[in-house]
């Protein structure tokens, strides 16, 4: 188990390499003369131009420059955002905070409804609730969730008040309204992760249960608590847990529009404001941290997948 | 080529009959036509604004209403459709120009090439989607061109991770590796063999792709980097009305709408393709009602003539009376915990029916069929494979699944009680302590994901109340038993071996002491050497602790080595049936005849093996009369008129489905 972790981990240096090379070469898309666009455009005064210019190290050589970048980022400094002239590290470590709640709180109502919801379709496929849960998942894979999410704050937040419109709460001030400010947010992102698990969760249901081993298990006078909640569940959950790791960058990825509708001061909306005002070294950092969060989620998954199937743990 | 095209005709014909499908693909077919005729559609000019009418709720002129600015809702809606599918067909169509030669490349030429592109890939695809797309679009600036470029990238990795898997798989195809040998050049090959068979799957993720670019516009819109004002598109309306939100409430639902029902049917076009394409994925099944019990609806396939015929050929089973032999005697004596009643059957199988749900109706697959297993007694099942040899044992233990399987008649009688008309509380009590069975495959009748001791363990559980400790003791003895170390208790299947899990499958169908051990071909999956051992290992597990067995198999020398008895099927049914000895040197039904021809010990060096000509009938395919007279070598006119009961050969003990049986001489010698 522990040989592949470190197996896994040695697989993510060349990736991160990759990755980092990707982030940092964004600066070449920026059009124009980078120091003149990254200061604000032509309007932009001479000593502002100039200062981006020292401040990026934009006459050094690509590659120069990407050496200096990494250098910095392995030590997680992305240098200073161009707009406050703070330490990008410090605003990340002020929000991450805030979107891990959200995604937590979004994968706690994903789980919440897919495991019940997939596990009762891959029982009885063909039965009504199969079917709710077919139609059920097939709208929530279709139905952008800003939309989800737009139409949530007018019935439960407009309509009737039972949560807050927007805004955050830090866990630390109020616990009570820390989670009455993610229910909504949390619907709207996790109702939609749910679609595909459930799904996931059927299928991988029904071909476990037609399955030999659990016919062995029947044979052997099991009964369904057993069979089915024991042998049948535990093997069903194998490629659950990795569609849910797929699920979760997705996850990540439309958070950033849910933290911008219910105005959450997480990474998301740091990180359109940086892309409004071009803030180079923040959406660089801010990219790199969401990759962190994905390779982080990816191997935590593989690490369960290890324990749920243990023929993985030795090859 | 005309392969193609006769591939793309069956998978339309197949997709035609998905009402779903085809409600999907004429709303895109609408919404298609929709885009292109928007000048000709709109009712008014979507950008001229009229701030008098502003947020007006639907009119005739108006007949979605009016935005902020007083613009007509329909119109801005249609001309959005327009630059909403326009993005999504660009984004997918740049994505399949750069992934198709990516994936052919890679997995055509693999090594290096391979390596070097798909890291590129992995690292592309660690990026959670929308933030990739989000930081390519922020750098680029906001505009259309951007956002559609910005996607792209996104969408170029998982295309060409796709179109690589496939072509590997096409490269190690026979006819491929055959091309590659005469020296077809690599690009040939690649144009003519490898894209048209790899492009399938494609084929379906490119319209799920369709809908996931359409999300992803709409999201990036949202935010205001996609579609600039005054053009609008389904996202960018969306934002709009997001800013109304508390009093304009109404003016989300339409675009919002727009979207969903769009990406639905893009959704379920791909699911249909996929279907009609044949390629595996989560796909609707039929209804399952009960799980780990075999359906029993008596009578369900009493369909005329044919089966009241066979009901008249055969009044009462006649079922032949037990043989106590010596070692039956001595397996007795091992069951002290019980009292046995030697003279009555343990187990009797009377006029067992047995058919599937199909296509063309309820097909009986085992009919007919009977036969006694009396305490210590162990009776062998013969029969090519297709007779209806394992449909029959896993009838006995109602393990067969329903549906397509049910029992349509007869009875189990399991000491005095039809398991066939037990609820599944009372048949899951008697599997284990009653009756137990192994099975042919030993490498998938294991739980993958637990130990084998806890396997073993959890079959007495389930039955005694003990404790954990005491299982796992208990587990540790079976082990022993079976002749595996106690210190694998803690293995996991795929640790072991094949015959070492054939071993731990002794163990757990072991576990409660059953008084009928089920074995369907428990060797067959087997190694040879391993399969010598492990008859051996039952025989004496059998002789040990003395109790009754069906073992099914197609090979005579097993039964020869392990059984009391015989009973030997084709094509669902039962054609003789008799002591072992007595089968084997006098024979009284010419399909036996032939089997025991046809086993190899009897061929002298250098002749040729005997084989039945012809092949086993399919269910359903059969005539009234007996089943084998089309290969059989005595046949007469009359043996194919009637349907023909199993009967007394020469002795009471020895039963044939043979009408010629009393005029025939057979053996094994021809």
């Amino acid at each position: 188990m522990l040989t592949m972790i470190a197996r896994r981990l040695l697989v993510l240096i060349p990736l991160l390499l990759v990755v980092s090379f990707a982030i940092f070469g964004l600066v070449v898309l920026v059009p124009g003369d980078a120091a003149i666009t990254l200061a604000g455009g032509p309007d932009a005064t001479p000593e502002r131009i100039e200062q981006v210019r020292q401040e990026l190290g934009l006459d050094d050589p690509f590659l120069v420059q990407y050496g200096r970048w990494l250098k910095g980022a392995v030590q997680f400094d992305f240098g200073n955002s161009l707009q406050s002239s703070a330490p990008v590290t410090e605003e990340i470590r002020d929000r991450l905070p805030v979107t891990l709640s959200v995604v937590g709180a979004a994968l706690f109502v994903a789980m919440l409804i897919a495991i019940p919801a997939g596990i009762m379709a891959g029982l009885r496929p063909g039965g009504i609730l199969d079917r709710l849960a077919l139609i059920g998942s097939s709208i929530g894979i279709s139905v952008p969730g800003f939309w989800m999410a737009m139409i949530l704050i007018t019935v439960f937040a407009i309509q009737r008040s039972w949560f807050p419109a927007i805004g955050y709460v830090p866990f630390g001030e109020d616990p009570v309204e820390w989670a009455k400010h993610l229910v909504l947010p949390g619907l709207a992102l996790g109702a939609l992760a749910s679609a595909s698990q459930t799904r996931q969760l059927r299928g991988a249901l029904l071909d476990v249960l037609d399955s030999n081993y659990i016919r062995t298990g029947w044979a052997k006078g099991g009964a369904p608590r057993w069979v089915i909640g024991k042998h049948a569940l535990k093997n069903a959950a194998i490629p659950a847990v990795t569609v849910l790791g797929l699920q979760t960058g997705a996850l990540l990825g439309s958070g950033v529009i849910i933290e911008q509708i219910f105005s959450i001061p997480g990474l998301g909306t740091y990180l359109v404001r940086a892309i409004q005002s071009q803030d180079l070294p923040v959406i660089q950092g801010v990219t790199v941290l969401f990759v962190l969060m994905n390779v982080t989620i990816n191997l935590l998954v593989d690490i369960t997948y290890g324990y749920l199937n243990p023929k993985v743990r030795v090859s | 080529m005309s392969r193609g095209r006769g591939t793309i005709a069956r998978a339309w014909s197949r997709y035609r009959k998905n009402p779903g499908a085809m409600i999907a693909l004429g709303f895109l077919v609408l919404l298609g036509l929709v885009a292109l005729f928007a000048e000709a559609i709109m009712p008014h000019d979507p950008n001229k604004q009229d701030l008098v009418n502003a947020f007006q709720k639907p009119s005739g002129d108006h007949w979605l209403g009016t935005d902020d600015l007083g613009r007509d809702m329909a119109s801005r809606l249609i001309s959005a459709s327009r630059v909403s599918l326009r993005i999504s067909f660009q984004v997918v169509g740049s994505a399949l120009l750069f992934a198709i030669p990516i994936g052919l490349i890679a997995g055509y030429f693999g090594g290096k090439i391979d390596n070097f592109l798909m890291r590129i890939m992995d690292g592309l695809m660690s990026f959670p989607a929308l933030i990739l797309a989000l930081a390519v679009a922020g750098i680029l600036g906001p505009g259309i061109t951007n956002a559609a470029l910005a996607l792209t990238v996104v969408f170029v990795p998982s295309f060409s991770r796709l179109m690589r898997g496939q072509t590997l798989a096409v490269r190690q195809e026979t006819f491929v590796e055959a091309s590659h040998s005469i020296g077809t050049p690599s690009r040939r090959i690649i144009v003519r063999h490898v894209l048209p068979n790899a492009i399938s799957p494609v084929v379906v993720q490119t319209s799920l792709a369709l809908g996931g670019a359409l999300l992803a516009e709409a999201g990036l819109s949202f935010l205001g980097l996609g579609v600039q004002p005054p053009d609008a598109s389904w996202g960018s309306m969306l934002r709009r009305s997001y800013d109304f939100i508390f009093t304009e409430a109404w003016m989300m639902l339409i675009p919002g709408l727009a979207i969903a029902l769009t990406v639905l049917s893009f959704n379920t076009v791909g699911d249909g393709l996929r279907d009609a394409l044949g390629i595996a994925g989560v796909s609707r099944r039929e209804r399952k009602e009960r799980r780990g019990l075999t359906t029993v609806v008596r009578g369900a396939n009493g369909n005329g003539d044919a089966t009241a015929a066979a009901a008249a050929a055969s009044p009462t089973p006649t079922l032949p009376p037990p043989v106590l032999t010596e070692a039956i005697r001595e397996r007795n004596a091992k069951r002290t915990d019980e009292s046995i009643d030697a003279s009555r059957p343990l187990l009797s199988v009377e006029g067992l029916e047995v058919s599937f749900q199909t296509p063309r109706g309820l097909l009986k697959v085992v009919e007919d069929v009977n036969f006694a297993i009396f305490p210590g007694e162990t009776l062998g099942l013969v029969g090519e494979s297709g007779s209806g040899k394992t449909v029959t044992s896993l009838s006995i233990m109602r393990l067969l699944p329903s549906p397509p399987a049910r029992v349509t008649a007869g009875r189990v009688m399991l000491e005095g009680r039809d398991v066939l008309s037990l609820s599944f509380r009372e048949v899951r009590e008697l599997r284990g302590p009653t009756m137990a069975m192994i099975f042919q495959d030993p490498m998938t009748s294991l739980n993958p994901a637990f130990t084998i001791g806890n396997q073993i363990g959890e079959a007495v559980r389930w039955h005694e109340p003990i404790n954990r400790k005491q299982a796992t003791k208990r587990a540790a003895e079976l082990l022993d038993l079976v002749g595996i170390p106690t210190t694998r208790l803690g293995a996991y299947p795929h640790e072991l071996s094949g015959g070492m899990r054939q071993r731990a499958m002794i163990a757990i169908a072991l576990a409660c002491n059953p008084k009928l051990l089920i074995c369907d071909e428990p060797t067959t999956a087997l190694d040879v050497t391993i399969q010598a051992q492990i008859l051996e290992l039952m025989k004496s597990l059998r002789d040990e602790l003395g109790m009754a067995m069906l073992f099914v198999t197609h090979d005579l020398g097993v039964v020869a080595d392990i059984c009391d008895r015989v009973a030997v099927m084709y094509a669902g049914q039962i054609v003789e049936q008799a002591e072992a000895t007595a089968l084997f040197h006098n024979p009284q039904h010419p399909y036996t005849e032939g089997l025991l021809k046809a086993m190899p010990q009897d061929t002298k060096p250098g002749e040729a093996l005997y084989v039945i000509p012809g092949r086993v009938p399919s269910p359903g395919e059969h005539d009234i009369g007996c089943r084998f007279a089309n290969r059989c070598a005595y046949a007469k006119v009359e043996c194919g008129q009637q349907p023909i009961a199993l009967g007394t050969a020469d002795d009471e003990a020895h039963l044939s489905r043979c009408i010629r049986v009393h005029e025939l001489t057979l053996g094994k010698a021809p």
